[in-house]
């Protein structure tokens, strides 16, 4: 079907469509000059390029439900964009598409302090929320390293997580409610300043959807309080096994940490070759473990939480003395991935997922892996709840090394999937992980998600070809279409 | 072959109403299968209700059959389809703190059953000791006075094995408890009443029972110094396990030791010891001044207490319970709307609100005309405040003029969307939650 519109895209069409776009929004807010729409070819992965035909962008969820009833009567897909920052490719537009850009709607409707909500447009930055109640003492839990440029927008559609989501949970356990352009323009609200709701659960859809189910227009996000005390601790052991160890005793004895983050040999170098942040080389790994609460409770919990590091074979615990050295704990950790492009030409990173207690385990399989395929792989990972970040190490310019770099993440993430663990735990499916989905899930299972897309949009325009391993229609519930248009991984170095 | 018949030899054991044979006990449906079906397996379900689709048998999934009373009524159905025989843990790994349990479990027997490696599986639902099992939980969503800390079952679900209405066998979410791979269909079964599939297992995150916990029973002269003292309460540092709002009545019911006091908040805090005795410092001192009535008491003393409040609002002999989800700040002032209201001063009216989930719980008992304008008022209240309601356990004379559910806005049309491609011939009774004759 949709070749035969392509065929009639004309010049002719495209100017029409142009100026009816520039009659909803203003000539300012439609993009169609080549050299402008370049910015919009990609998201974080930019090794998937595709130039869509128009980037639009709305001020209002008016005019967003304007934009995708034109796209309906003509036929056009669409893909909503916030920052940019995704890491699976879930912004890369069609051809012959619209990119419907959310950053002109960035503004913060209402600060409810008493309510504990604070009510956004999508296009509001992440850090920009917990600016906004930070002076009475709140914040916006779920914290991407991306948070200074993200959107809300854009964490809704991949219920993003973040370093403190162990103890608080990722995006889908901060969002009340959401305003939404349905995929065929209208307007719907679900949820919103209650924190329950009755009825068929359809925020927790919206959540994680990867912006396949309708373009969000407003969001409901809860807010809770600073800790009163916040605690960082830094361990160092000979062997990654143990600090893994550690990990699951340390939940086990019944503390929840805000965070866990564990970095191997190979990234405690790097940050140490670029940024410095004092780990010492020679350990087989790092433990960041940060307690935060009521001051008593996490008084209590440090003593316990060294006593089971020292019991798990840590060669060095340090407690942070004050903000600064917390911050100098953090600094490696932070800048891991960027260290990473500066001892490795390209790196590709996947986020698979494992049960805590498979850990030691399935690093040892990536370290076989890595060695089988010549390539270096860097572990730097939310270990509290399993989230790994395989960096998998290559040089874009040796011929092949790219694609075996590509092949060795793809058998990394099948060695989560065997392992009991999923292929995504915050970077969501997108384009890129597609042809992995059915690793975890069956065609009916598949056949399933797609009846709930379809209840949302049965035309299929909402963001097509993306997280379902192969187009499906609303015709029958499950049939497949076959020959999707895939672009060809260029270079996959992240450039992040 | 009739499909009674038919459906008798997918399943090993079954009970024929009427027949004679006494058969294992089944509760007060309301309307009169052909058959109740036991079914052991996963695959036997399937076989169910791929026959039962083909042949456009209704069917109705129940297990400790606690909760037929919420939703609308069902219409008549073919068959009863019970969960009991499938009651077992299947996979539990402490040191994932994760756990996978058959859905004819019940909630007791699987928290007991996890118990020993000191986790808990944080949720105090309404009869939980009546046989309230883990599918039944999850398919009502209801939960008690723990939602405060740790939610409700939505927030603890992490994966589903169900059965759709054609038979097909599915395995969503995950076992992780990170996981973004496809849609959240476990939390869209959180919730749907049985409706969309039968759940056959859930795979749910655990937590770690702590070490020392401290009830705290406040009572208040008045509601101005009770909703002081409750805003106060959620400003502090402090993270309560439990933080319930009674009013005077339903603290005499519960025979708390603050008996006549217009208002009691009842607290609970799980932690270290010496963090307990710090957080019940605190709210000694952000309340100073505005209580009447300050009483500590150990786990064993207040466990009455934690099971009425987890009991509530579903007493006996009622004419309706309901509801209302509200704004956090609204749920601590409706209280007062409720208790002034004239709509209500015909009746007997028991309220509990759970301020930290906007939650506010109400039961009313009297002749049936004021229970009808205490509900048409209720249902006004919610309106008016920013929220929703429920109602349950409806007398049988007033369901023709009170309603299960209230107004599901916007999500309407999009919920029958999503029930008509999960089931399009509505062989999961879909009347629980869609009126037939309101659109
Ligand atoms: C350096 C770096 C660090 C990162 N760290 C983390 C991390 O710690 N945790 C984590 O979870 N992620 C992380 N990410 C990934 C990324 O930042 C998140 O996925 C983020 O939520 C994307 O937001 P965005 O605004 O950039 O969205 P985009 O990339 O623009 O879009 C992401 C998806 O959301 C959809 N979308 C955007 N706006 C809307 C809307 N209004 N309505 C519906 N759909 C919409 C798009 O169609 C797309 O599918 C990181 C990325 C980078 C580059």
């Amino acid at each position: 079907m949709m070749g035969s519109q392509a065929a009639k895209r004309t010049g002719r069409w495209k100017s029409r469509i142009a100026s009816e776009l520039v009659g909803i929004l203003g000539a300012e807010a439609v993009i169609s000059a080549e050299d402008e729409l370049i910015a919009y070819e990609s998201d974080g992965l930019t090794g998937y390029r595709v130039k869509p035909v128009f980037v639009v962008l709305p001020s209002s969820a008016e005019e967003v439900s304007r934009v995708v009833k034109l796209c309906n009567r003509e036929k056009i897909p669409f893909v909503p964009r916030g920052a940019g920052t995704g890491l699976s490719g879930g912004a890369l537009p069609n051809r012959e598409g619209i990119v419907i850009s959310l950053s002109r709607m960035n503004r913060i409707l209402d600060v409810d302090i008493p309510n504990r909500v604070v009510v956004v447009e999508p296009g509001v930055v992440n850090i920009s929320v917990t600016d906004a109640v930070s002076a009475e003492g709140f914040y916006y839990a779920p914290d991407p390293s991306s948070q200074i440029v993200c959107t809300i927008g854009g964490n809704v559609a991949e219920n993003s997580g973040g370093v403190h989501c162990l103890k608080y949970g990722v995006t889908t356990n901060h969002v009340l409610g959401v305003e939404m352009v349905l995929p065929d323009g209208a307007v719907a609200t679900f949820g919103g300043m209650t924190p329950e709701n009755f009825g068929y659960d359809l925020l927790s859809l919206v959540v994680g959807s990867e912006g396949l189910l309708g373009i969000v227009t407003k969001v409901f996000l809860r807010i809770i309080k600073k800790p009163q005390v916040v605690r960082t601790l830094f361990a160092s052991f000979e062997r990654i096994e143990d600090a893994g160890a550690s990990v699951s005793a340390i939940i086990s004895s019944g503390v929840i940490p805000a965070g866990m983050e564990i970095m191997d040999n190979l990234s405690i170098n790097a940050v140490e070759s670029t940024v410095g942040a004092g780990y010492p080389r020679d350990a087989g790994a790092i433990l960041l473990v940060e307690l935060d609460g009521p001051g008593a409770e996490v008084n209590a919990q440090v003593p316990a939480v060294i006593g089971i590091l020292r019991e798990n074979g840590a060669v060095e615990i340090k407690l942070a003395a004050d903000e600064s050295e917390r911050q100098l704990f953090w600094k490696g950790r932070k800048s891991a991935f960027a260290a990473m492009g500066k001892i490795s030409p390209g790196y590709y990173v996947q986020d698979g997922v494992i049960p805590r207690s498979s850990l030691a385990r399935v690093l040892g399989e990536i370290g076989d892996l890595g060695k089988q395929y010549g390539l270096r792989v860097a572990n730097v990972f939310h270990a509290g709840d399993g989230n790994l970040h395989p960096l998998v190490l290559y040089d874009p310019e040796v011929e092949g090394e790219s694609e075996k770099a590509e092949e060795l993440s793809g058998e990394i993430l099948r060695v989560c999937v065997d392992a009991g663990g999923s292929i995504t735990g915050e970077h969501g499916v997108g384009f890129d992980k597609k042809r992995f989905l059915s690793l975890m899930f069956n065609e009916q299972e598949i056949d399933t998600m797609n009846l709930v897309r379809c209840a949302f949009d049965e035309e299929g325009l909402c963001n097509p070809g993306k997280v379902f391993p192969t187009p499906r229609t609303c015709v029958e519930p499950g049939m497949r279409k076959h020959g999707s248009e895939a672009p060809s991984p260029k270079e996959m170095g992240e450039l992040f | 072959m009739s499909y009674v018949t038919e459906l008798s030899k997918m399943v090993s054991s079954f009970h024929v109403p009427g027949s004679g044979d006494a058969g294992p006990s089944v509760p007060e449906f309301g309307f009169s299968p052909q058959i109740v079906l036991y079914p052991e397996t996963v695959e036997e379900i399937s076989q169910i209700l791929s026959f039962a689709s083909r042949s456009g048998i209704r069917i109705f999934p129940f297990a400790g059959g606690t909760k037929l009373f919420l939703g609308n009524p069902v219409d008549e159905v073919g068959a009863a389809l019970s969960l009991r025989r499938l009651c077992r843990v299947l996979f539990h790994e402490p040191s994932d703190m994760v756990s996978t349990v058959q859905c004819g479990m019940e909630v007791r027997e699987f928290q007991k059953a996890i118990e020993c490696e000191n986790q808990i599986f944080p949720v105090d639902p309404p009869l939980l000791n009546t046989g309230a099992t883990v599918g039944g939980l999850v398919s009502s969503n209801l939960c008690g006075p723990m939602s405060t800390r740790y939610g409700t079952c939505r927030e603890l679900i992490l994966g589903v094995k169900a059965v759709r209405a054609d038979g097909e066998i599915i395995n969503v979410g995950g076992k992780v408890v990170k996981n973004v791979a496809g849609y959240d269909i476990p939390k869209l079964m959180v919730g749907s009443l049985g409706t969309l599939c039968v759940l056959a297992e859930a795979t749910f995150r655990l937590y770690p029972r702590q070490h020392f916990s401290r009830t705290l029973v406040l009572g208040f002269d008045n509601h101005v110094s009770c909703s002081q003292a409750a805003r106060a309460i959620l400003a502090a540092d402090i993270v309560p396990t439990c933080f319930e709002i009674l009013d005077e009545n339903l603290s005499s019911e519960f025979g708390t030791t603050t008996q006549g006091a217009k208002r009691t908040i009842l607290l609970r805090f799980d932690s270290f010891e010496e963090a307990v005795v710090e957080q019940i410092k605190e709210v000694r001192e952000t309340t100073l001044g505005e209580t009447s009535a300050f009483v500590e008491m150990t786990d064993e003393i207040s466990r009455d207490l934690w099971a009425a409040a987890r009991e509530f609002p579903f007493l006996p002999g009622v004419s309706f319970s309901s509801k209302l989800t509200l704004p956090v700040t609204a749920s601590v002032e409706a209280l007062s709307d409720i208790e002034s209201s004239p709509a209500l001063s015909g009746v007997d009216a028991l309220c509990l609100s759970r301020p930290a989930r906007g939650v506010t719980l109400v039961s009313v008992s009297g002749e049936d005309e004021q229970a009808v304008s205490a509900a048409c008022f209720l249902e006004n209240l919610a309106d008016s405040l920013g929220g929703r309601i429920m109602f349950s356990g409806i007398r049988r004379e007033l369901r023709e003029k009170v309603r299960a559910w209230g107004d599901f806005g916007d999500a309407l049309s999009l919920m029958k969307n999503i029930k008509q491609r999960f089931d399009p011939r509505d062989i999961l009774p879909g009347e629980k939650i869609f009126d037939a004759d309101r659109g």
